[in-house]
Parts: C-alpha cells; structure tokens; sequence
C-alpha cells in the first residue's frame, strides 16, 4: 500500500543516527586534509562536502529527521486541537458554534506562515518557537474541515435517533458524529504534511529555526545560497531532499486518500 | 424542422420521405416489421423513437449492473408513453440511452439500438446526436432544483434553447408560467418547485420537438402541483402533438397521464399496451401484482395489504429464466425454460410471460389479489364509526363507557403550537412560519395520520411531539414512554459506521442486563420486523432500503413507547416495499398497543394507517376526523382540493397555485387565494376548526368529530 | 448585494483590529526591549527611565494600545530600532516593490492554474499529462525553484536576469505613480522600463506562483469533474449545447467560486513565499526588508511588515468573497 510510505518515512527519521555515515555537526578530516566543498561523489562525500567540511549527505539525513518530526507533531497537534474545537462547535451549535467559529474565522482570515514569521521573530529564533508559532496558526484549517463534518452530519436524522434514544451528549458526540469526520480529517492531513515540509523549509530558510550549526534543510540551504553559482550541492541537495520528502508525502497522501473513498 | 402540420397522417408522410433518403431506416423499419418484435401501434416506421434489443451493463466496481437487458420499445407520433418499474427496473438508465447521454465515466457497455427519427443515439457522432437533441428531442428530469444552472437566469436558460427571446416567452407561457416576462429576470432558487418543472417544460419544448423524455417529472413535487404538471402534459400532447416518453415508478401517475404503458422488471419489458387495458386488466403477474400491493383511496380497511412475495431483483445477474419467476406466485414449470420473449396477447397487448390465457383468464388474477389477505386486529378504535360522527351523544357515550378506560386516555397533548425558523441571518427578520397554532389529541392506542404538501408543518408538528423540535409558544404533553421516531430515510436515520447490534443494543444502554441478555434482545427484535438474526453484525449499508426501514422500526418499538411516530417512512421506498412497511406498522401496533401519528402527503397512505386524520395547510389544522369519512366526504375546499388531485382516479381537476411561500401566508383563511369557494369574507378571517352543527372545538376535543375550519362548513349559518 | 458588501467590509475591519491585538500582545512578549534597543546596553537608569517615558511604556496597558491603535490610523508603525527612522519610510519605499512582485505571481498563479484545471478536466488524452505535472511540481519549495531558475536561466542560458527590479543601466527609472515599474514605465512613456522590469520579475514571479497555482488548479479541475456530473450540465446537453459551450458558459463559472476561494488563502502561503524569494533575487521588497530586521530583533519593523502584508491579504480576500457574490447569486442574502 502506498499509505504505508508514512510509517517507512518515520523509520528512516528514526534510524538516522544509524544511517547517517557522520557527525553532522563536525568537519569530517580526510586523507588529504582540506574537505571544504568536495563535491559529490568524491573522497567518500555521497552528497558532497560543505564550507568547513562537513558532510552534507549526514547533515541532510539530520535535517530530514527534524523536518519530519516537526511536520508529523505540527499536524498532531493541528488535528487534535482542531478536532476537538471543530467537535465541539459542531456538536453543539448555537453559541458556542458561533464563538468558536468566529475564532476560527479570525486565525483563518490572516496570512498564516506570515503571522507565524512574525511570532517567532517575536519570540526568538529557535526550533521549539517555530513549531510552537505554526501550530497556532496551523489548527483553524482544521477546526473548519471538523465542524464542517460534523454539522453536515448533526443533519442527519441518525442523530435525532439516537438522541430520542436517550443517548448522552458525550455519545452523541463520540459515538454518532466523530467516527463520521475521521476520514475527512485523516485524509486532509496525510495531504497536509508536504504543505507543512515545505513552509517549515522556508521559515527555517529565513532564519527562523534552531541555530547554526544544527542540521536544518532550510536554513543549509540558505547558507549555501552564497556559493550557489560555484559549489551548487550545498544549497540545492537540502532543497532537493524536501522536494523528496514532499513528493513522497503527497504520493502516501494520496494513497490514503483513495483508501478512505475521498475525492 | 418545419412546424409540424397537426395531421398526423403528414406527419408520417413526412417519416417515409425521410426514411426513403436514408437507407438504414428503412431497412431497420422492414426488419422490424418482419418479426414483429417491435410492439406499438403500427409498425416501427413512423415511430419517433424506438429501441431494438437494447442491453447497457454499468460497471460497479467489481459488480457487473445489468440495467437493461434486451430492451425493444416504441414511441409513436403524438403518443405518451409510461414507462413503469420500481427501482433497479432500468427504466432511467432507457431514458438517458434514448437522450444519447449515458455516463461516460464508467463508460457502460451497450448493444442493440436506440433510435430517434432514424438517427442512432448509441454509434452515431456526437455531433449528430447534438443536432438530434437540439431539433427533435426535450427533456425533463425529476429534480427540477438541480436540473437548472443555479447561476443562470431562467430566462437565459430557455433563451439557450429556443434561441430567442420571444420564443422562449412564448415557450414560458406555454408552460403556464405567469407573469413569464417578468419571471425570465428569476434565478432558479426564487422560483417554486412548480415553476421551475414548468421551466424545465418550457426548455424541453424548445424548437417543436418530436419527443420529450421526461424522467419522474412530477416525483419531486407536491400533489396539486403534480395534478398541475400532468394536466399540462396531457394539454401539451393535444396542442402540439408533441410524443412523451414519462419513465415513473408511480403507476397511478402512469394511468393518469399515459396512452400506452410498458412495465419493466429486472432491465427487461414484462408488459406493454394501452394503459386502460393494462390498468383493467393487467396480464402478467408482476404489473397485476404490483396493481395489487399500491396503496388506493378505495381499497378494504383493517385487513392486511397484499404484498410482493420475495426480495427485489438482482440486477447484476444475465436471467437464463423469467426474472419475476422467483416471487411469482402462478409460475409453471416451464416459466423455467430460458427467458420469456414478448408475445403478442391482441393488436396492441404485449407480455413476457409464457402462461396462456386460460390457465389464467379473468379470474386468474383474483388468485394474487385474494392471497393470504388475512385480516389483522387494528387498535381499538375509539369510535363507532356507524352512528352520526358529530353528534354530542357520542363524545358522552365515550367518556362514560369506563370499559375502555385505557383507551381513551390521552398520551399525546399539543395545545396551539406555534414555531417559526429564521432565514438567513437572525436579524433579518424572515422566518419559515412552520406551526402557526395546531393543536393535537392522540388517545392511548390511536393512530392518527397528518396529511398536507411541502410547507404544511406537519413534519415540524411531528417534531415537536418527539422534542427533538422546541416550539416557540404553545405546550406538548406526553403522558408514558418517551416517543420514539421512523424516519422518512432509513438510511439516514442509521449510524452508518455502528453494527444493527450496537443500534439496536443503545436503547437498552439504561437497562442493566448482561451482555447476552442484550443481545438476546436485539436478536428478539430484529425477528419482531422479519429480519433474520444474522443481521446483527452487519452495517446499514449492507442492507437493501426495505430492511433498512424495518432496522429503523425495530430500534423504535424493542423499548415500546407510548406513541411511535412515522415521518413519510414509506415515501422513499418501492410501491411494493410500502406496503410490507404499512403492514408491519399495524401489526406492531396492534401487539403492541402503542398510539401512532404518521405523516405522509399521500392521502390513500394516510387512510390506510390511521384511525383519524388531520389535514394540515400553512402549519394549521383545517380538517380533521376519522380518517375514512375525511377520504369520503371531505369538508374543507383544501382536502377536496388534494383528494381531487391523486392521480389514477379517472376524475381529475388539478386546484389552481401552489402551496404558498410559508414565510408569509396569506391573511385570513390561509388557503383562500388558491380556494375555488372563496368569497370576501374568507381574507378577513380566520375561521377555526368546527364540527357540522359549528360548534368549536378548539382543538381540546378531537376524539371522533369531523371538524372542518372553513366558514362554508355547515355549522356557518349557525354561527352567523 | 450592498448589504452582503458592507458586511463583509464590517468582517474585514474586524479581523483588522484583532491584528492589532495580536501585534500588540507580541510586542509585549518580545524577546528585544525596545529602551534597550533605542539606548544600547550601558544606558544609566535614568536614561531608561526617560526613554520609556518617551515610549509610553509607564502608562497602562489600555492607554498603550490606544495610542499605539491610533497611531496606526496615522501610518505610524513606530521607530525601526535598525535604522532609527519610522518603519513607515521604508514600508513605503519597499511595500510597492513586494505589490508589484505578488501582483504579477498571483496573475501567473491564476493563468497557470486555469490552464491545469480545465487541461485536467477535460475527456481529452492530455488531461492525464496535467495531472501527472501536477503532483511533483506540487512538492517543490520555492527556494528550489530558485536556485534551479537561478543556475539554468541566468548562470547557464544567460536569459534573465537574477536579481534586483531594474538594470542598472535603465537611467532613471520614473518613481511614481503606481510604484509598479512596469505600469510606471507606461505612463512615464518609457517601455524600455516596463520591458526591463518584466523581464526581472518573470523568474521570481514564477517561481511564488508555481506551488499555488497547482492547489488553485487542482481545487478548479475537481471542481469542474463535479460540476460535470450534475443535472443541470445534464440540462445544458439535454438542449443540445456544444460540449465547449457547456464547458465553458454552465459548467466553469460554477465551478470558479471554490477556485476563487482557494485563491484568497494561497495568498498567505504566496507572502511566505515572497519573503524567501525576495532574499533569493535581491528584490528590494518588504520581504527582503523582514529578512534584514529578523536577526536584529527590530520588532517595529517586522510587525509593520506583517501589519501591511495581513491587511493587504484580508482586503484581497474580502474582494474575493464579495467577486463570488457576483458569480454566484444565491450568495448574497
């Protein structure tokens, strides 16, 4: 199955201090002695060597661990709260509906990675703000998919049925209405995540992640944009490595698409 | 297209110059006649559409759908066709082969021919097929919400078909639109269900076409308004000699409005000729059986309906015998030997069954009609329906005759209710007035049916009862068990992800009992509505519509509630399905002495069920007594008005308008725009509900009364 | 209609001034002290206690939020701890740069997207190309994109140019009055700017528009697989329409609300991307604006920069809904 791409992906995350041939924080000494830019292919760099000589295929598989972990907690925590605020308004209705929903709206109605470039700058450059910053404006997305969900479904005449059948509020809820937004929310995540790779890519691009040195996709890439033109594999093989990352998140999204029957 | 001269001889004169220039045609034609296969009156030459041994095979998934199988059908210069059949029939997959506009995604598989004035809707090029559509064929489809582009004008709509302006007036007039210049600058959304299948009507008669495919036209609309739409067809038939091909699996709208049927069962044509002979004097078990189970303002009371025996047909099967044989009830031995052919009874009388008329000549019929009606016990009623309904002795003799204490125990109470439900946004003002001061009375073991059209509040009344609809003013009392509900969807009403056990286990989910226990009686309950035990680990969606509704029943009643109450439950399901429902209803009621109150629009229904029955129009009660009198000798204009306008009856005159926009009814009596009695005085007041001699009786004493709120009622000398 | 439009105008407002919450509440939390930022590190007590004074900082918090809410009525964003000059003064020298950038990507966005919808809709043979396209061209980040611009089109073709809005060698480039240089260079009778200018933003441009335009594109080809399967489609061929007219007069303009819809929100993911690519291309923007002030802390600055990004998406957006009233009547009630 296609789907299970999600699961090998986070084994591989995992398996990454295993895998990864080197230190990525450490300029790697060679027979020759200077290891600055050797490129791809040579003197046993797979991916090539940067600056001072670290290698880039060890710091890439670094990067991609943080990258997933990031991406998968960001949408956990997106699903969950908004899960359970979309649950909530959609399950009640009335006032509580309208409030949740106009909070929901206002998150919505801004620029939400600008906002988030923002919060972080606020806060301070560092990995747990940014995750911290894109989950606030990440879960509203999907509060609405939720709620949608769910009021379409609160139309139903099963859940006037189970309520003359005396069923609790709880029940109702956990029983009659959320097994009914599952796949909707399930799908919209599984396609969810590339988005995620790459706007976390780029607030780590910008600076906006843990600091140098830590292995970060965005922020290498960044790094090597000032050597581009002369030594290009250190700029484009971390954007490569999203580019993949991605790809094969949507490809397992879309796998999980097809099994739940969404269009 | 030349206008078409109204003789039909011309007409088919016209026919054969053409078929002359084109070649296959004409050989079509000969072959046809040469072995008959093509049955209608004459011969296949003239006709304007016709269908040769015509199969289409849906892929769904891994099933194979045969939705027709060996279909040859004609339709003749200025006739209308019925094509009649339940669900799974094939009967709309025809319509649409005819149109040449079968889903392309899966494409289906399709042998024979569909043919209109000669071209071949199956092989020939799209563009052939376009100028077809556009010259020679109309079409209109149930829902007429979906069937318009909601971002078009309707004027722009017709405009696209007719090509100009005037002509679609002409054409929006033809279809009996009002104000039809004014109504061209509408959006579908702001016109009634009504008005926008006379859109439908008007874009379909677009360009003088030979034949108008109209696919369960009248399904989604009320019974006036259907009154209406059929009126018109016929009117369109006489005027413009327009052919109608109505597929419907409604025989009595079939009977109202056709010249010629033809029964379909399983993808194959059981039966076709006039519909007068047809309806009389049906031949083949499945039109006589199906003639049989519907539901009629004239049938025996309290007895059991006749129902189909076994389930529905499998359509992804290739028949090697008769498709009906498994639940027919005359079948020989050799009805086993391949699938019958049509064969020809008389000039014009087809049928696919190889019994000969002796075996089953006349009476032969009545062998169906009489099996196992066996009578069952109706609730006690709590009238004698012999002596005079009004008079006061009766109400007294009730009250006193402690005998039937229990009976007469009130359990359902509603005191003027009233509930509107805002449009739009809260503050704009516009409500939907759904309940405008009904009131309501069921006695302990009594069934009472609410019968009104879309906008009545009879649905919203019957909320309310349950709770699941607060009222805005007014009172409900419940006197016992909480009500329990049966909706119009079973498989709405179904939480599709749980089991039928865990369903049916959530209501015994206050009572403690063990875990086999519960299941003991989930299992006891699913046997009380004929479904076998092996049911309890399915999905609802494994379950086919009928089981479904009786799933729905059976979680109503395994806790019995003092009142059950049914929303349309029979509406969404086959003519044959309904009745099994109606019957399985009264049985429980009867075993299990719980009151009902069933809503339905459909009058026959409604006396079939209940003991009393309330008319509703614009959320008030405007008629109400036993159900059997109403039916019978209806008082108020408006049930005179829907009993006039069920079809199938042979008298047949449609009431005038719609039902109105119930965000703001009319002033007065609410049904007088529409009223063909009405007078001054009917706008300025609003007359309550009164017995014959014009006593009021505002609603605290229903029991056996024929109350009527009009001021022609008899008691309005009286009051005056 | 006008009362769906002052609606949502009211809506609009409304998000705004919970911005100005949230950009206050941020400033409060800020991880840089702005008397500290002003002064430097070794400024006296007293010193600070002026400088805060000079700031508001010792009146209540309701009165700071005033004041500063209204300065923000007067274009005030406050004084840029960088350069010590009001953030306004480069907002307005920057802010047109970043218009004309993301005007241009959106265009880009939207005609790409059109052409993948409705190529990707169609029954024709090509239509599974499109959709093949779509999904890998989906998962590049922008900044790849770049780079891949970057070393095909200007190191290797030697095509465009690779950074800034204008060649050096176009002499005065005019200044006014739209602040887009390609319009600018209209009105001033100078195609040579408009043309120069065109040619700068293609490669940036391009490389926002790609990601959104597949989501736009994708959104707009279901949308029109569905509104092919439904009944008044069924309708239109029943009358037999053409199936091009079909296509184009019932079934895409019901089928461009949620494409329009899509559009409004890949805005904010296109001003996340504006801000890497104007780093990238050494567009003189807002976004290369935000990336200087990132690492200096300067908080006024990167606030005013999100002020006038979300104010300029949420006025977008509303022009988006109230467009689809236009489109779709049985919006407006």
């Amino acid at each position: 199955m296609v789907a299970s791409v999600f699961p090998a992906i986070t084994l591989v995350a995992l398996l990454v201090p295993i895998l990864a041939p080197d230190n990525p924080l450490i300029p790697v000494t060679t027979s020759s002695g200077m290891s600055s830019f050797v490129a791809p292919g040579h003197h046993g760099f797979l991916l090539g060597s940067d600056l001072i000589g670290r290698d880039v295929f060890s710091r890439v598989l670094y990067g991609i661990r943080t990258s997933w972990f990031s991406a998968i907690g960001v949408i956990a925590s997106g699903m969950i709260i908004g899960g359970a605020v979309g649950l909530v308004a959609g399950a009640s209705g009335g006032l509580v509906d309208s409030i949740l929903m106009r909070i929901t709206d206002a998150f919505l109605a801004l620029p939400g990675p600008v906002i988030a470039i923002c919060v972080v700058a606020a806060m301070g450059p560092s990995l747990f703000h940014t995750l911290v910053a894109v989950a606030v404006v990440w879960w509203p997305f999907y509060a609405r998919i939720v709620r949608g969900e769910i009021r379409a479904l609160a139309g139903r005449t099963h859940v006037d049925a189970a309520r003359l059948a005396g069923v609790s509020r709880f029940r109702l809820a956990t029983r009659h209405l959320l097994p009914g937004a599952v796949p909707a929310i399930v799908v919209t995540a599984s396609l969810d995540v590339a988005n995620l790779l790459i706007t976390m890519a780029g607030l780590s691009f910008l600076g906006l992640g843990a600091p140098e040195p830590a292995p970060e996709l965005g922020a290498m890439a960044a790094q090597g944009m000032q050597f581009l033109l002369t030594d290009w594999w250190v700029a484009v093989m971390p954007g490569m490595a999203i580019f993949a990352l991605a790809l094969l998140s949507n490809i397992a999204g879309d796998g999980v698409r097809k099994l739940w029957g969404r269009s | 297209m030349a206008a078409p001269d109204p003789g039909i001889g011309t007409l088919a004169g016209n026919e054969m110059t053409m078929s002359e220039t084109s070649p296959p045609e004409s050989r079509q034609g000969i072959r046809d006649q040469v072995d008959g296969r093509l049955h209608g009156s004459g011969s296949g030459l003239d006709a304007v559409a016709s269908t040769e041994d015509l199969s289409i095979t849906f892929a769904r998934g891994r099933q194979r759908i045969h939705a027709l199988q060996g279909v040859s059908i004609a339709v003749q210069p200025g006739e209308i066709v019925a094509l009649v059949g339940e669900s799974g029939s094939g009967k709309s997959a025809l319509g649409l082969c005819l149109l040449g506009l079968l889903p392309t995604r899966p494409a289906p598989e399709v042998a024979g021919t569909a043919t209109i004035c000669g071209v071949d809707m199956l092989t020939s090029p799209e563009s052939e097929k376009r100028a077809i559509r556009r010259s020679r064929l109309g079409a209109v489809f149930q829902d007429p919400m979906t069937s318009l582009n909601p971002t078009m004008r309707v004027g722009a709509q017709v405009i696209e078909a007719a090509g100009s302006e005037d002509e679609a007036l002409s054409l929006l007039e033809a279809a009996g639109i009002p104000h039809a210049r004014t109504r061209m600058r509408s959006y579908p959304h702001e016109l009634s269900g009504g008005l926008r299948q006379r859109v439908m009507i008007a874009m379909a008669l677009a360009g003088e076409p030979s034949l108008v495919i109209a696919d369960e036209p009248t399904t989604a609309l009320d019974v006036t308004v259907q009154a209406q739409i059929l009126e018109l067809i016929r009117e369109l038939r006489e005027t413009k000699r327009t052919s109608f091909l109505f597929v419907t699996h409604d025989l009595a709208v079939a009977q109202q409005v056709a010249d010629r049927v033809v029964v379909m069962y399983g993808g194959r044509v059981a039966e076709s000729g006039p519909a007068g002979a047809v309806f009389d004097s049906p031949y083949h078990p499945y039109s006589a059986g199906l003639l049989d189970t519907r539901i009629t303002l004239d049938g025996p009371l309290a007895v059991e309906l006749p129902t189909l025996a076994g389930d529905p047909v499998d359509n992804s099967v290739v028949f090697s015998s008769c498709p009906y044989l498994p639940r027919c009830p005359s079948a020989q031995a050799r009805c086993e030997d391949g699938v019958p052919e049509l064969r020809q009874l008389d000039a014009d009388r087809w049928v696919a069954c190889p019994i000969s008329a002796d075996e089953y000549s006349g009476p032969g019929l009545v062998s169906i009609r009489s099996k196992a009606r066996r009578a069952f016990q109706p609730a006690p009623r709590t009238l004698d329906l012999t002596e005079s309904p009004d008079s006061p002795e009766i109400q007294l003799r009730g009250e006193a005759s402690d005998g039937k204490a229990s009976s007469h125990q009130v359990v359902v109470t509603v005191n003027d209710a009233e509930k509107s439900f805002p449009l739009g946004r809260r503050d704009s003002g516009r409500a939907v007035l759904a309940l405008r001061g009904a009131s309501l009375r069921v006695m302990a073991g009594e069934s009472v049916a609410i019968v009104g059209e879309s906008g009545s509040g009879k649905t919203t009344l019957l909320r309310a009862i349950s709770g699941l609809t607060p009222l805005d003013s007014g009172s409900v009392q419940i006197e016992g068990r909480s009500p329990q509900m049966v909706f119009q969807d079973a498989g709405s009403s179904l939480t599709p992800w749980m089991t039928v056990g865990d369903i049916l286990g959530e209501r015994l989910r206050k009572e403690r009992m063990s875990r086999h226990a519960r299941r003991a009686r989930v299992i006891e309950a699913l046997r009380s509505v004929e479904l076998s035990a092996g049911v309890v680990d399915a999905k609802p969606h494994q379950l086919s519509g009928g089981q479904r509704q009786r799933l729905a029943i059976a979680r109503a009643v395994m806790v019995p509630p003092s009142v059950l109450l049914c929303d349309e439950p029979t509406s969404a399901l086959d003519v044959s399905m309904a009745s099994t429902v109606v019957n399985l209803l009264g049985r429980l009621r009867s075993d299990l002495g719980i009151a009902m109150v069933f809503v339905t629009h459909d009058l026959a229904v409604a006396r079939t069920v209940a003991d009393r029955l309330c008319v509703m129009y614009l959320g008030r009660v405007v008629e109400e007594g036993p159900a059997d009198l109403v039916c019978s000798n209806p008082g108020h204009p408006y049930s005179i008005a829907l009993l006039e306008s069920v079809p199938g009856r042979g008298r047949f005159s449609p009431v005038s308008g719609e039902p109105p926009n119930p965000v703001n009814p009319p002033a007065g009596c609410s049904f007088h725009p529409r009223c063909p009695q009405a007078e001054a005085a009917c706008s300025a007041t609003s007359p309550c509900l009164k017995t014959g001699q014009g006593e009021e009786m505002s609603g605290l004493h229903p029991g056996d009364h024929h109350l009527v709120a009009c001021i022609h009622w008899g008691g309005r000398l009286g009051s005056s | 209609m006008t009362s769906f439009v002052v609606k949502r105008v009211g809506a609009a407002l409304g998000i705004v001034v919970v911005l100005t919450f949230v950009m206050f509440f941020l400033q409060r939390i800020s991880h840089t002290d702005p008397v500290h930022a002003m002064l430097g590190a070794g400024a006296s007590p007293a010193a600070v206690r002026a400088e805060a004074h000079r700031l508001g900082l010792d009146r209540p918090l309701v009165d700071q939020y005033f004041s500063y809410l209204k300065g923000l009525t007067h274009l005030d964003f406050g004084t840029s701890y960088r350069l010590r000059e009001p953030v306004s003064t480069a907002l307005a020298t920057y802010f047109p740069a970043t218009m004309e950038l993301t005007a241009y990507s959106l265009l880009f966005a939207l005609v790409i997207a059109l052409i993948l919808g409705v190529g990707g809709a169609g029954k024709w043979k090509g239509a599974g190309v499109f959709r093949a396209i779509m999904l890998p061209a989906a998962c590049i980040p922008p900044f790849l994109l770049a780079m891949f611009g970057k070393i095909v089109f200007y190191e290797h073709l030697n095509l465009l140019p690779a950074a800034g809005r204008i060649s050096s060698s176009v002499a005065n480039p005019p200044t006014g009055p739209t602040g887009f240089l390609t319009i600018d260079g209209l009105i001033a009778g100078k195609p040579n700017v408009t043309i120069d200018a065109f040619i700068h933003l293609l490669l940036p441009a391009l490389c926002i528009a790609l990601i959104p335009a597949i989501s736009i594109g994708r959104i707009l080809r279901s949308s029109i697989e569905q509104t092919m399967q439904m009944d008044h489609v069924r309708t239109a061929r029943a009358k037999g329409l053409k199936e091009r007219s079909v296509l184009l007069k019932h079934a895409l303009r019901n089928s461009v609300g949620p494409a329009l819809s899509m559009a409004g929100l890949q805005l904010g993911l296109m001003f996340a991307g504006v801000v890497v690519i104007e780093i990238m291309f050494n567009w003189p923007g807002v976004g290369w604006f935000l990336a200087q002030s990132i690492p200096q802390g300067d908080f006024p600055a990167i606030a005013g920069v999100t002020l006038v990004l979300s104010i300029t998406y949420v006025a977008i957006n509303a022009a988006v809904d109230v467009l689809q009233a236009v489109a779709d009547p049985r919006i407006r009630v």
